[in-house]
């Protein structure tokens, strides 16, 4: 794993300089407003059907506005946006070099091939990471904006922790899917596979196989489900999968690209 | 004579697809040798191939003294390349793109970016986004890349590919440049054979994945084909002369006699006799070599009539 650190310098500036972190920035934000606006909703449903945030025949949601909920909410949400926009991120990562042709350029350096996927990995991490930071405190002062009534701190930090628990098992069950981004040179295919993921994800949750498949996993958690150490060890390996399909691939497979 | 260079039989097949047939070449240091042939010869997956960056199906390739594999991390440090078109990151200026490549290529100094976009002639365009450049900038940018951190070895598929005419004299002397002073060793394809014989030592030429020729620049002068072409104001009856003169002339489309005895070619001045005591001085008298581009097509086993 030769030149690591410039390694990482260079994915953390090409990441810098370019405008998807500014746009899966906004997309994320869409998480904590929608999850406020629901508060205000049930918070006051008569209010909202006046000024028309809802129509009169909306049927509410059962839930009530307060901490817990809106964590819950925020949650949820990341589990089935988050992937979305995970699997965005590391498309990007990965895909944009053959989108840009540039791959080329990365595979016959004194930097190892290994070290220049490790570098995307950690930027797509650190990436993540800093959205959830981002929702984290953006989600924190809109709470507070539409005025949720006070609960004890820790109810709201073990919310948190539910939200960060969720978007790092979202997190870690991208690496398959942008594993798509090298083996099938671009950003289309692993988003393709993102979107029947979820779609697949939805449909092994409705019939009750959902612990053991890897991308129902985050919105069983996020919804409080009881799961088993098998879940989370199904998405460690899931994750490891991926980054090793990811290493493989580059280390050793043609590149015609 | 040290190599830097070698393949050894090299295949590489995709499917029922031979891209790469048995090559076997090598370049000696300090050498420039260009590689010629037409689109899907299989000049890039060579190249290719000599990065390790696709794995031969059979055969093996050394570079430097390394033998390539797939994924190895020697001998990158001493080797520049381009290889098919020249792209860079389009949201990064040009400055941007040869930092982050001296980035990847641990031991350049900073200084180089700034040397290696004066040598390009990119010092106008340092901090233009490399996106919005025209196709020769964008070439140099990659010949930039390939030079940044002062290899040994250079590998470059079609160098002069988008350069203008003043662009392409101006890399032609760089390149031969960095051969006569730093000794430096240029692997370079082509489709122009025109273009490369005024660079490089050695050519190769490889038609359907097969090496056809590997000559040095005088051998290729040798093997041109020559003729000498002939007027007078009675054709027919200078042909007459020439026969009984015991030459195999032939009248050409353009009504011109022409002859391609080696001695008529050589001593066109006895022709020249010949016609005069039989009073059918020519009018016109020519050695005309072969052009490079016929010479190519010929050796490629496609004369001008197949390509229209």
């Amino acid at each position: 794993m030769t030149n690591l650190v410039p390694a990482i310098w260079v994915e953390l500036f090409k990441a810098r300089r370019s405008k998807v972190p500014l746009l899966t920035g906004l997309g994320f934000l869409l998480v904590p407003i929608v999850g406020g606006l629901f508060m205000v909703i049930l918070k006051d449903p008569e209010f909202a059907r006046h000024v028309g945030l809802i129509s009169a025949k909306a049927q509410l949601m059962a839930g009530v506005a307060d901490w817990p909920t809106y964590l819950e909410l925020l949650a949820q949400a990341i589990a089935i946006g988050g992937l979305i926009l995970f699997s965005l991120i590391g498309s990007w990562v990965f895909g944009r070099e053959y989108s840009d042709r540039t791959v080329k350029d990365l595979l016959a350096l004194p930097t190892s091939r290994s070290a220049i996927v490790l570098a995307k990995f950690v930027v797509i991490a650190l990436w993540s990471a800093a959205l959830i930071v981002m929702i984290t405190l953006v989600g924190l002062v809109i709470g507070l904006a539409v005025a949720l009534p006070q609960v004890p701190g820790q109810v709201i930090l073990q919310g948190w922790i539910t939200v960060a628990l969720t978007a790092g098992l979202a997190i870690a069950c991208i690496t398959p899917i942008i594993f798509f981004a090298s083996a099938g040179h671009g950003y289309l295919p692993p988003m393709g596979v993102a979107i029947l993921a979820i779609f697949l994800a939805q449909i092994i949750a409705i019939v009750g196989w959902g612990e053991f498949f890897p991308w129902s996993i985050p919105a069983l958690y996020s919804q409080g489900e009881n799961l088993g150490n098998i879940s989370y060890l199904i998405v460690i390996v899931t994750a490891l999968a991926g980054m090793a399909a990811t290493f493989i691939w580059w280390e050793m497979a043609d590149q015609n690209h | 004579m040290s190599v830097a260079i070698e393949t050894d039989n090299l295949v590489k097949r995709y499917g029922d697809v031979t891209a790469v047939n048995g090559l076997s070449l090598r370049v000696a240091t300090g050498e420039i040798y260009a590689f010629l042939g037409l689109n899907g010869a299989g000049k890039t997956t060579t190249i290719r191939l000599l990065l390790g960056m696709v794995k031969p199906t059979s055969g093996e390739a050394r570079v430097l003294g390394t033998r390539i594999r797939v994924g190895g991390k020697k001998p990158w440090g001493s080797v520049g390349y381009l290889v098919e078109t020249a792209d860079a990151y389009p949201e990064l200026s040009v400055r941007e793109n040869l930092e982050v490549m001296r980035r990847l290529r641990p031991g350049t100094e900073p200084q180089a970016v700034d040397r290696v976009i004066e040598r390009l002639g990119l010092t106008d365009y340092a901090d233009r986004r490399a996106g919005t450049l025209s196709h020769g900038n964008a070439q140099r940018l990659g010949l930039a890349k390939a030079l940044l951190h002062d290899p040994e070895l250079l590998i470059l598929d079609e160098p002069a590919i988008g350069l203008d005419p003043a662009g392409i004299v101006e890399i032609r002397h760089l390149l031969l440049d960095l051969a006569r002073e730093k000794g430096v060793t240029i692997f370079m394809s082509s489709h122009v054979l025109g273009e490369v014989s005024r660079l490089a030592q050695r050519i190769g030429i490889i038609h359907q994945g097969t090496l056809l020729q590997e000559l040095d620049i005088n051998e290729l002068e040798r093997n041109r084909r020559q003729r000498l072409l002939i007027r007078t104001r009675d054709n027919g009856a200078a042909l007459d002369v020439l026969q009984d003169a015991g030459f195999a002339p032939n009248i050409s489309s353009d009504s011109t006699i022409e002859v391609k005895d080696r001695l008529a070619i050589e001593r066109p001045d006895d022709i020249a006799t010949h016609l005069v005591n039989a009073g059918h001085a020519p009018t016109m008298l020519d050695v005309e070599q072969e052009d490079l581009e016929h010479y190519f097509l010929r050796i490629v086993g496609l004369e001008e009539s197949d390509v229209g």
